[in-house]
Order: structure tokens, then sequence, then C-alpha cells
């Protein structure tokens, strides 16, 4: 875990602001399957310890049960690792989009976060699998001050919502932005005329990098936080697409079906201009920071760099 | 329902009708929405004697049932939640039982006195998934719970013991901490008292329900035999 200036936890910003949430939200419960340590959920229970479940190591059952909950009028909030809520995408569609309840998903340990436990614990799949699922929504925060200003709006908005965060490996990106979190409004971080980076998730940490020393080079680059990845903010990304005519995208997930792919669609569709991406194309591995994984993965500033010059040479 | 579309699951229609008959005529009470009982057929594939039981409670119209599975009706292939009377979209196995887990502690969160009721196959006790909402319900003593497992000994490719044993199951179910009861699937009686017994109950309650598959019509009667031909419409 950094210790450096700004740095902080994800899911432990997660577990603080859930508990706080429960006095505004009588009807709120935050239910695990045997995670509750791990994902900070715990501090709820401390909190309200009857609104709290703990269903057992059963994530199957964890969905379904949250989706009867939800049915009687309950607001559920489900709290686990990305990777291990996959094996309940079945009664995702079938049973609470099929139904469209009102049931929360917080996934945490996504990306690489889990960067010691390997391949099995990470999920690099999670985005594509829940874009394309009918009534659902997909958040992605960018920090710990993200999360703070997004779960409160999540929370009120009705319908399934897939919240995607990480685990202790979260640079300052949001913090000295101030700005209203409204679902499938993208924040510009960075105002730009020759390039624009679009990025979601503790990455665009990088794409700032990026875009520094870009504007060192006298290239003029924007960075855009798309932290609702569905329904996707088209207006910005056309907007963009038509000022800067370059894109590159920057994602803590498979280049297949992720953010990448979600900009895609919408560019094809609005105004083609050329775009890059920047993900994973396999499984992760072990290792001894998030950081680590990131760069060896290639999931970095540099490859932003990259795939950036690559572009301006291509059109100029 | 079936002279007019052949793709409906008959046989194990038919094995649940008197259970359904009896808890949607009998048992199941609407009153407010807080109050009222759930029924969820966990087993969707029984959609169609379902749709038939919310006709004679006027729920749907009887000439709707004619055309379940067409292109214009709302009578789905399998119950989703925008039909009048269906509480739960179903038609993958295994998933009722956790619903109505969720949906028996929110009322019990809530104060209410409302019910739920699970319609689940013998076959769909393969499903792992039964078995996390199960142990769960139990360490939750959710007495406002009641199953039934239409046991009509058959599933889709074969008959259940040729598949996967399912003689055995009563006595798990005990083990995990249910009320088990049993009864006569077909007999309105039967049913009845072992839905009392459950109601009566200070733990969560399983019924297993003695069926016949495809009961009523001798030419697929306790056969994995879906469908009668046009030609035998007289049955």
């Amino acid at each position: 875990m950094q210790k450096s200036k700004g740095f902080s936890s994800m899911r432990e910003a997660f577990g603080r602001m859930i508990s706080e949430l429960g006095d505004e939200h009588k009807d709120l419960m935050v239910l695990t399957a045997d995670v509750g340590n791990s994902t900070k959920a715990v501090y709820f229970k401390e909190k309200f310890p009857n609104r709290y479940f703990n269903v057992g190591i059963s994530e199957q059952h964890l969905i379904d049960f949250a989706a009867g909950l939800a049915a009687t009028g309950k607001l559920p909030v489900v709290a686990g690792f990305a990777m291990f809520l996959m094996r309940a995408w079945e009664q995702i569609r079938n049973t609470v989009c099929r139904m469209n309840l009102n049931v929360k998903i917080v996934a945490t340990h996504s990306g690489y976060s889990d960067y010691n436990d390997g391949s099995s614990h990470q999920s690099l799949e999670d985005i594509a699998l829940m874009r394309v699922l009918p009534r659902m929504k997909v958040v992605v925060p960018a920090d710990s001050w993200e999360v703070r200003r997004s779960l409160p709006v999540i929370l009120r908005e009705p319908g399934p919502i897939y919240y995607r965060i990480g685990r202790d490996y979260s640079p300052p990106i949001t913090e000295s932005f101030k700005y209203d979190f409204k679902i499938g409004e993208a924040t510009v971080l960075k105002d730009g005329s020759d390039l624009v980076l679009i990025g979601a998730g503790v990455v665009l940490w990088d794409a700032i990098k990026a875009a520094e020393k870009l504007e060192q080079m006298n290239i003029s680059t924007a960075v855009i936080d798309m932290t609702t990845i569905k329904p996707i903010d088209e207006k910005v990304i056309e907007t963009y697409a038509r000022k800067t005519g370059r894109i590159v995208t920057i994602e803590e997930h498979n280049v297949i079906g992720g953010l990448g792919s979600a900009v895609s669609e919408v560019v094809v569709k609005k105004y083609p201009v050329p775009i890059r991406m920047v993900g994973a194309s396999d499984f992760g591995r072990s290792a001894r920071s998030q950081r680590e994984l990131l760069d060896y993965y290639k999931i970095n500033d540099k490859s932003l760099m990259n795939a950036s010059l690559e572009l301006l040479r291509l059109k100029s | 329902m079936s002279l007019y579309n052949n793709d409906i699951h008959l046989g194990s229609s038919l094995s649940t009708v008197e259970i359904l008959t009896t808890i949607v005529l009998k048992f199941k009470r609407d009153g407010s929405s807080e109050d009222k009982d759930w029924l969820i057929l966990s087993k969707g594939h029984a959609a169609p004697a379902l749709y038939a039981v919310l006709a004679e409670k006027n729920l749907i119209p009887t000439n709707e049932l004619w055309k379940i599975q067409d292109i214009n009706s709302i009578l789905q292939g399998h119950p989703e939640i925008f039909i009048p009377g269906v509480d739960m979209s179903t038609g993958s196995l295994g998933q009722g039982l956790s619903f109505g887990v969720g949906v028996a502690e929110g009322l019990k969160m809530s104060r209410s006195n409302g019910r739920v009721y699970i319609i689940m196959g013998d076959g769909e006790q393969d499903e792992g998934q039964v078995w996390e909402a199960a142990t769960h319900a139990a360490s939750m003593k959710l007495n406002n719970l009641i199953s039934i497992v239409d046991a009509n000994g058959y599933q889709l490719d074969d008959a259940t013991e040729e598949i996967k044993p399912k003689h055995y199951l009563p006595e798990v179910w005990r083990a995990i901490g249910w009320n088990v009861v049993h009864c006569d699937g077909h007999d309105i009686i039967s049913i009845s008292y072992a839905l009392e017994n459950g109601i009566n109950s200070r733990k969560p309650t399983v019924i297993f329900a003695k069926t016949i598959r495809g009961k009523g019509l001798p030419l697929i009667e306790n056969s994995k035999k879906q469908k009668v031909n046009n030609g035998d419409a007289e049955e």
C-alpha cells in the first residue's frame, strides 16, 4: 500500500461512507458473502448490526437474496470481490436485471488491486460482463474522493448499479476538483485541443501524468474521467472527438468490451476519429503491488504517451 | 393450452397444478401490499399451470391462456413479473429459493405477516444454489418460508433417480434445520394439511409433494414425455 501524500484506500472510503449513509437510508442493508472485513463492509455492521448480513461463501445466493430484499422495498448493497461476484452473473442477469430491482453491487478488489493473490482474484472482464446487461448501470470511481462523491448519488438512483472499486491503491486524482457527481456525466479533469485521454478508475493517475508530459512537448491534451461507463456520456465524447480528432483510452480491464470499446461505440456513431486503447489483454499474475502490475502490463503513462504520439504522427 | 401450443412443458405443469391451485385459491392472502403472501414458481417451466390458476382467480383473462407464447401475448414461456399475479420472474432453476429467502427476511424486517411460498422441482434440487439458500434460511429461522418440492420423479433427460438419486433429500433438508413434511401432491386435502403444518412451524418448512408427471393424460403420465400430438386431441 502506498503511503505517499494524497494516496488512500478505496475500500476504506467505501466502508466509511456506507456506514455514514446508513443514518439517512433506513432501508439500507449491507450484504456480503464472507468478505465483510476485506471489503470493509464490516464498518456498517459495527453501526447497524441488524441491517448487515453475511450469507456465507455463496455469491449466487447473495445476489438473489439481495434481489428478494429489494423486491420488498429494501435498499440492498452487496459488497464482494469483483471477480467472485461474476460467478453470479446469471443471477444478476436473470433476476436482478430482468426484474429491474434496486440492487447496488459494490465490487471491490477490481482490476489488479488484489495484486498478491494473482489471476484467480483479479477482475479484468467485469465491466464487459456488466455493461452488456439491459438496465444495468456501470460506475467506476477514479479514487477515494470520487467514492465519497458518488456513493450517495448511487443509493438515490433507482435500479441495478454495478459499482467498481479497487482495494488499497488510490492515487489522488479528483481530490482538488469541485463537482457534483451525476450518473452519466463525465468530468473533464483537464481541457486540451490536440488529443484526449479518456480513462476510468485509478489509471487516470497515469493519464494525468501523461498529459503533463505531452504538454511539455506542446501537445494540448485533455483528460476525461469517465466515471459512468454505462450510460456513457456520449455528449462529452462527441465534443472531444470533434475538438481533438484523436482519442486514447486507458482502463484497468481487458480492452475487449471495456471502456475503450464503450467509447468506440459512441465515436463510430457520432464522429469517427482514430482511437487507441491501453488496457489488459490477458490474465494477470501475482506481484508485490498493484502499481508494479500496471507497469508490468504496460497500463501506464508511458503506453499512453506512445499511443498518443502514434496518433499524432498518423494525422500530421 | 397444449392443443394450441405444443411447446409448453405439459408434464411438469400437470404435476404441479393441484399444488398451485391449493396455494393460490386457498392459502395465498392478497391483502395490502405489505401483508400479502408471495408465490414464487421457481420451476418456472410449469408456467402454463400457474397461468391457468391465475385465470381461475380472474387475474388473467381466460381467452389469453390460448395465446401462451404467442408474440402478441403477455403470457411468456416462463413467468415474468409484468404478468398479473406473478411475484418473481423465473425460468432459470435454483434461484427462487434464494429470492424467497430475501423476501421472507425483508417481510420480517418490515414486521409484515406475509408468507413466502416457493415451488421447486425435484430435478431443480441438483442446483448448488438451492443449498446455499437452504442453509441460509435455516440459520435465519425463517418460519414465514414454505417451500414445496414437486417430486414428480423426472427431470429433462430422464427419471431423477437415473440422473442423480434424490431419495435422500428429505433427510438432508431435515439435517440442515428445516421442518420436513410429506404430502400427496395431487390431493388438495393432503396438500392443505402440509401447508397448515408449515404455517404453524417455528422453522422454515419444506414439503415433499409426491406427484405424477403428466397426471391426467395417460399418454404422457409418469413418463418424460412432454407433448400430446394433435391427433390425440381427444385426451
